[in-house]
């Protein structure tokens, strides 16, 4: 076994780095010691190495091979797990995105590893055992968990904006390799891909996010959500049954199935503040709620709020909102 | 066809929860345990797609004897039959490896499987992992969170679903036999009537026994199955009560705020989110 510690970047659709990837290697660089290299796996990727170097990476794997443009799982199982038989690295992280989430595990298999997913913390035992700290049941509880260290390579996913990204420059060198991804290992064949472009940040990354609820009563009125999410530069993200009602797709839900958020402020509006949400939503920092019901359960759980009409509330606060942020 | 699709008992996350006494687990005295909700809709889509194209339901769990409760629950819902890989081991916190392992190995049994079904995520451990790996044991693809079936066709071999990723959709043809992890968008699971409650109890149910498998043959001893051979183990656990700060604005009758309230309501939070919290 190696002494270093792996961080696979995580490409988005318009082929950026994800900024999970920055805050893992900057993290993983103050916490786990030994060098710490990147691995890019992608389609049309290479150029990206000089971006991972700034954030501390001392070597970088590049894979760069066509079979593995759309995200398709099996090309990247099949090159991750060769890139580790072959350099038994100590550690592998990625950010635990949805695609870190589709892929990992098999991973995770293939190697005979074991996997921690969707960790918040991370760290070194002082005999060199990854450990980490996570969610459970239905994030009311926190564990704190060590490999056994069984000389395998410990592998685990990180949730984003656990960790701020700082620049510190690595050595950057990039060793290339082929991990001969044809055709014939490509099983799944996507059809048809219907993406939307949108200007606000991803839910999973941003900051500031703005949520509604039920209580919106319709896809028009979730324009309310959409305007306070743009003048707070935040994401716009939803309940389950606000997805349900189909007032809003599916990729804005937040909660057990949907995606776990982590920002600095969340404001719910019209949120009744069930477990299932609040599984997705609970670590962020700030949470103000805005509720017509004074019993809502989401207020025993909110720093700030407003127990009133949304439909009310909304544009004075909008209002107030701009006046403040333009000062 | 034949429909297989994989279960778990879990811990109602509900439920109260507290740590137990040895610092690193749930105190499961008096725990409602239920069938993993999310399995709930696997099993539904698996009847439904039985329903539309003929053959058979198997379920499939690795657990502690309680566990065949929830085999239980998925045979009155309208499976066919179960096979429970039983041993009191299986109840502690076991890595997901060890559990894909166990499982592969008997699903690897049936005969001419076509389709897995199974919940995208198991509710206590929050683990996504399992299903997934059950598949890379089997050697065979899977699709994550597919939110529609679109079509099945079974003669050749192949499936199509639509799947949501970030941004939107995509659709994709996979060949069968996969795996499927089901979110709750896909479909209403059905309730089981009493008669076929009582129907359940007489469907098929294969126990099998950690004595009854091939360890070497999957690559990991029988220590490993258990807290002492885990993989990652649980050294702390904590059910921390998050302090939040409470202060929410009510009007004058303790319920919303009305008339000039909801202007001066919207002052004071801007106020107090720039100034207390300094979010913005």
């Amino acid at each position: 076994m190696s002494s270093e510690i792996w961080v696979v970047a995580d490409i988005k659709a318009d082929g950026q780095v994800r900024k999970v990837t920055f805050e893992v290697l900057s993290e993983a660089r103050k916490k786990l010691g030994g060098p710490v290299c990147a691995v890019l796996l992608g389609s049309g990727v290479s150029e990206k190495a000089s971006e991972l170097a700034s954030y501390g990476a001392e070597k970088i794997y590049v894979v760069d091979n066509t079979n593995l443009k759309d995200f398709n799982p099996d090309g990247y199982v099949k090159s991750l797990c060769e890139l580790i038989k072959k350099h038994s690295p100590a550690v592998v992280l990625s950010g635990n995105t949805a695609f870190a989430e589709d892929y990992m595990p098999r991973v995770a298999s293939g190697v005979g590893s074991g996997l921690a997913m969707d960790c918040v913390d991370i760290g070194m035992t002082d005999d060199g055992r990854l450990k980490i700290k996570r969610y459970s049941h239905s994030s009311r509880a926190i564990s704190t968990q060590e490999f056994s260290g069984d000389g395998s390579a410990m592998i685990a996913t990180v949730r984003p904006n656990s960790f701020k990204e700082e620049e510190s420059a690595g050595a950057g060198q990039v060793v290339n390799e082929d991990t001969g991804v044809t055709d014939a290992d490509i099983r799944i064949k996507v059809l048809e891909m219907k993406t939307k472009e949108s200007d606000r940040p991803e839910l999973t990354e941003a900051e500031r996010v703005v949520s509604g609820g039920r209580g919106l009563a319709s896809e028009e009125n979730f324009n309310y959500i959409y305007d306070l999410a743009d003048l707070l530069g935040a994401a716009a993200g939803a309940t389950r049954a606000a997805v349900d009602a189909g007032y809003c797709p599916y990729d804005m839900q937040v909660g057990q199935t949907g995606k776990a958020v982590s920002p600095v402020l969340y404001v719910a509006v019209a949120i009744s503040g069930s477990v299932q949400h609040f599984s997705g939503m609970g670590s962020s920092k700030v949470i103000v709620s805005i509720n017509k019901d004074p019993e809502a359960p989401i207020f025993a759980k909110s720093d700030y709020g407003i127990c009133g009409d949304l439909f009310q509330v909304l544009p004075p606060l909008t209002e107030e909102l701009k006046k403040a942020l333009s000062e | 066809m034949k429909i297989v699709v994989f279960i778990t008992q879990t811990q109602d996350t509900e439920a109260r929860i507290k740590v137990d006494s040895s610092g690193n687990s749930i105190d499961t005295e008096g725990m409602k345990w239920i069938m993993n909700p999310y399995d709930e809709f696997a099993v539904e889509e698996a009847i439904k797609t039985k329903e539309a194209y003929g053959g058979e339901v198997v379920l499939i769990t690795a657990g502690p004897q309680r566990a065949s409760q929830a085999l239980l629950q998925g045979l009155a819902m309208g499976a066919d039959s179960a096979v429970h890989v039983s041993d009191e081991a299986l109840g502690e916190t076991v890595d997901s490896l060890v559990i894909s392992k166990l499982v592969a190995s008997e699903l690897g049994k049936i005969e001419g499987v076509d389709l897995i079904f199974t919940g995208m995520k198991i509710i206590d451990e929050e683990s996504v992992q399992v299903g997934i790996q059950i598949a890379e044991e089997l050697g065979i693809p899977h699709l994550a969170l597919v939110s529609k079936v679109i079509n099945v066709k079974p003669d050749e071999k192949k499936l199509v679903c639509q799947k949501e990723i970030d941004g939107g959709s995509v659709s994709v043809e996979v060949p069968l036999p996969a795996l499927i992890t089901c979110p709750d968008a896909m479909n209403e699971p059905r309730y089981a009537s009493v008669p076929n409650i009582m129907k359940a109890k007489r469907k098929p149910m294969k126990t099998v026994s950690l004595d009854d498998v091939d360890f070497g043959s999957l690559g990991i001893g029988r220590d490993a199955v258990g807290k002492s051979g885990a993989k990652i183990k649980t050294v702390s656990l904590e059910v921390p009560e998050v302090e939040r700060k409470l202060r929410i604005i009510k009007g004058s009758d303790e319920t919303t705020v009305k008339g000039d309230e909801i202007a001066e309501s919207a002052k004071e939070l801007v106020k107090l989110l720039r100034d207390d919290a300094k979010v913005i």
